[in-house]
């Protein structure tokens, strides 16, 4: 036992706990990062290994020890989920991900005003807790920079300040200047899709990447391995928090990081928060007492850990007061079409492997959905047919096409046929939230530290996510086809488990009364307790989470140091 | 099996437990921290001299595996085979040597799955001589496929844990991996498995040339990581 005193704890030091220990640390306040995972380094990443990093998920949280479960209604039996696509180390998610960097669209942040204004209030499902965020794209812009150009992200413009540049995406909102780096160098699949869309008039363009184009920063470029989406980089070009923000906090010489750290209790009094607890690597019980704690670790755990911290003041989990903490869990289902091509290779393992070139004609509020039966769209893109490219994930994660077994001579004769000659063209759905969809404390499974695991009780397949998904499949097949595709055919879209990017659980909001903590991640409940990342989203986009999770970092770490520090208390 | 190869399969077992032990993530700071210079040190060992991870031929099937049984072995071996049959020019699964990846898996990373083979295979061995009087290695290619469909399909009686669908489910993604892991693991002997689907393997590099090429990528060799020397300690 041992208990140690700080300025400011964070939970978790990931996408959103390293930006935010970098900053707070750079202020002059003494931090102290608790991360469950160990702290790598660059050169822990040389092997070049699919059935470690893709197959056995070595980074991501171990199935067994750390469980997480799902049923798809409260009726239903929870079963252990067998993959879990987050990090299980100091950076998170960023060293693994694919570098994959957007910005919401403006209507991302008002999904209920401008849906309402545009086709009526009745176009929103009744059972939908859609809701606009509490702040505007306007708001975070600024701190969408800080996170490019603090980072390092390759890509090209397509709305600088209202003006419109063909190339880039013509659907994104405003930015300020051009990326910090040019985008990364096309593959043959991108330009096939690039031919294929713009044929049917649509608008393709580089997917943004917080990947490195050209050296940055005293970092190298990218060497287009492949390696990349669920391997940690080689040499350091994948802008993760490892290689960005970690060392700004080290040097500040105010930041303090423990690994191998479950915590598994924030403490409270009646008023405020005034540390947490964790288990050590030693198994070993510890205390940290902090003016500010600071929850950052994926969403699961972040809904879990305010369950667990539950006192006879706060009897149904901390911050709770609105009862909404654990409901409006959202993913992203996908909608996809393979496609493969006798005339000529794709070799789809070389370079960054899933959503390279984008469309965004079909994303948000970017298409007119009158008379379409739903609201919201996709983003859509090349892509491989697993997370990584290598031949593993082909094997098990492509459905052949119609006809074709997944087994015996002619499933053999298919890959040895298609594995370099195919692309997938994937859509990334976005799903509405509902507040009976929720994550909670499992009864029955418990972790390696004998804590309940989060269970998810969730199943996307809902009449306006199944339109919004079937109008996607249609999408898909037709691109397939415009590149010239052989053959093309459709995925499959799975039983109903979360997809790509779960978020939720402690949504933010203008009130008490609907949400669990304002835009700055504080709670309603307790001003110095936060919860930072895609947990607070009210409604999820199409997008990849993580440019938006540091972007909001950014901005809890600009209100901390400039109003929370001067005057402790609701920053609202 | 000469002394060297005993030494060898030693070594690779020893590797492939650390492997799956796969709980880096629970590892206290202090250990991950004394793991790295065994890291480094790595690849160099690795490349002075290590064979390639695989029995000399015609060892199949003659005992010493790290974890099946003689009769265990024959019958992922024909299991494998089925799932991914071999053919002049097209490398499959004993070619590659899947059984010995398997093996190596179960005596370490997977040790968590022995049960589910042991009891998998026993149902199999139950299942085929109640409807053919036959072991599985009995069969012809053709009943080996009848009862893989019916595994596959949930339609194979008589399983109970496995189910007939999760050991169909379990022996093709062991096979796929041992088809298509790194040699290091056991398979994808001589990279067969990559030469067969076209996979140059753990290349450093590809150039913008090689990024923007419509045709097959022939530029370099296949590369490992034993060739490439750069493999570090999970």
């Amino acid at each position: 036992m041992s208990a140690l005193k700080t300025d400011v704890v964070i939970v978790g030091v990931g996408a959103a706990g390293g930006i935010l220990a970098a900053e707070l640390a750079a202020s002059g306040l003494k931090v102290i990062g608790l991360e469950r995972g160990p702290r790598l380094k660059t050169a822990d990443f040389m092997s070049h290994d699919e059935l470690r990093y893709f197959q056995r998920q070595d980074t991501r949280p171990d199935t067994k020890t750390q469980p997480v479960t799902w049923r798809p209604n409260k009726d239903a039996r929870s079963v252990r989920m067998d993959g879990l696509n987050y990090g299980n180390q100091a950076g998170g998610g960023t060293v693994h991900y694919g570098g994959i960097s957007w910005r919401f669209h403006e209507d991302d942040f008002r999904v209920r005003s401008s849906t309402t204004e545009r086709y009526g209030a009745a176009a929103i499902p009744q059972d939908s807790a859609v809701a606009d965020w509490p702040l505007s794209y306007a708001d975070l812009a600024p701190f969408y920079d800080r996170v490019e150009n603090d980072l390092g992200v390759s890509g090209k413009a397509g709305n600088i300040m209202g003006r419109k540049i063909d190339g880039g995406n013509v659907f994104e909102a405003p930015r300020s200047g051009e990326f910090p780096n040019p985008a990364l160098v096309m593959t043959h699949s991108d330009t096939l899709f690039a031919d294929g869309t713009r044929k049917l008039g649509y608008h393709p363009f580089p997917t943004a990447r917080a990947i490195l184009s050209q050296p940055y920063k005293d970092r190298p470029g990218c060497t287009y391995c492949g390696f990349c989406q669920t391997f940690g980089c080689h040499v350091g070009a994948k802008s993760s928090i490892l290689v960005t923000k970690l060392p700004e906090a080290d040097k500040t010489g105010n930041f303090k990081l423990i690994t191998g750290a479950m915590v598994y209790r924030v403490d409270t009094d009646d008023k405020r928060a005034t540390g947490v607890s964790y288990y050590g690597a030693d198994g070993s019980e510890n205390s940290i007492e902090a003016d500010i704690v600071i929850v950052t670790p994926y969403i699961y755990d972040a809904t879990r850990l305010l369950l667990l911290s539950k006192t006879d003041k706060f009897p149904n989990g901390l911050a709770n007061s609105s009862g909404l903490v654990g409901k409006g869990l959202m993913a992203q289902p996908g909608a996809r079409a393979f496609a493969v091509f006798d005339d000529q290779f794709t070799n789809l393992y070389m370079g960054p492997s899933n959503q390279k070139h984008t469309i965004d004609d079909f994303n948000a509020d970017n298409f007119d959905h009158a008379g379409l039966g739903f609201i919201r769209g996709a983003q859509i893109s090349v892509s491989c047919a697993a997370l990584d490219a290598g031949p593993i994930g082909v094997a098990t994660n492509m459905t052949p096409p119609p006809g074709t077994p997944s087994w015996g001579a002619a499933y053999r004769d298919f890959l040895s046929q298609y594995y370099a000659r195919y692309v997938a063209v994937t859509s990334q759905v976005e799903q509405l939230p509902y507040h009976d969809q929720t994550i909670d404390l499992d009864p029955n499974i418990r972790d390696a530290w004998g804590l309940p695991a989060p269970r998810l009780t969730y199943d996307w397949r809902r009449p306006d996510e199944l339109k919004r998904v079937a109008f996607m499949q249609n999408k898909v097949q037709e691109i397939g086809r415009a590149m010239g595709a052989s053959k093309v055919w459709v995925g499959g879209t799975g039983n109903g488990s979360p997809g790509g990017h779960p978020s939720g659980g402690t949504r933010m909001g203008n009130n008490p009364t609907d949400s669990v903590v304002n835009k700055y991640g504080q709670t309603w409940d307790l001003p110095n307790l936060f919860v930072v990342g895609s947990s607070t989203y009210p409604t999820i986009s199409s997008y990849n989470t993580t440019t938006t999770i540091q972007a909001l970092a950014f901005m809890t770490a600009d209100a901390l140091v400039n109003k929370y520090k001067k005057s402790p208390g609701q920053l609202l | 099996m000469s002394t060297h190869d005993k030494g060898r399969r030693a070594f690779l077992i020893n590797t492939a437990a650390g492997v799956g032990a796969a709980t880096t993530a629970l590892l206290p700071e202090t250990q991950a921290q004394a793991q790295a210079p065994a890291a480094a040190a790595q690849p160099q060992s690795m490349s002075m001299a290590m064979p390639m991870p695989h029995a000399p031929a015609g060892l199949q099937g003659a005992g010493q595996r790290a974890f099946f049984n003689e009769e265990n072995a024959a019958t992922v071996a024909a299991f494998s085979e089925r799932i991914m049959p071999g053919a002049p020019g097209k490398p499959g699964a004993n070619d590659v040597d899947v059984v010995n990846y398997i093996d190596l898996a179960l005596s370490g990373p997977y040790k968590d799955f022995r049960e589910f083979y042991r009891t998998g295979l026993n149902q199999l061995e139950a299942y085929c001589q109640g409807a053919y009087k036959k072991s599985f290695t009995d069969l012809t290619d053709a009943q080996k496929d009848e009862v893989i469909g019916a595994l596959e399909s949930g339609k194979a009686t008589g399983f109970e844990w496995p189910r007939a669908q999760q050991f169909f489910a379990t022996l093709r993604t062991h096979t796929i991996e041992g088809m298509f892991a790194d040699p290091v693991y056991g398979g994808n002997k001589d990279f067969a498995g990559w030469r067969l689907v076209g996979f140059p393997g753990a290349q450093e590099t590809f150039t913008p040339a090689d990024l923007q090429s419509s045709g097959p990528y022939t530029r370099t060799q296949i590369m490992g990581m034993q060739s490439t020397g750069r493999r570090t300690a999970p």
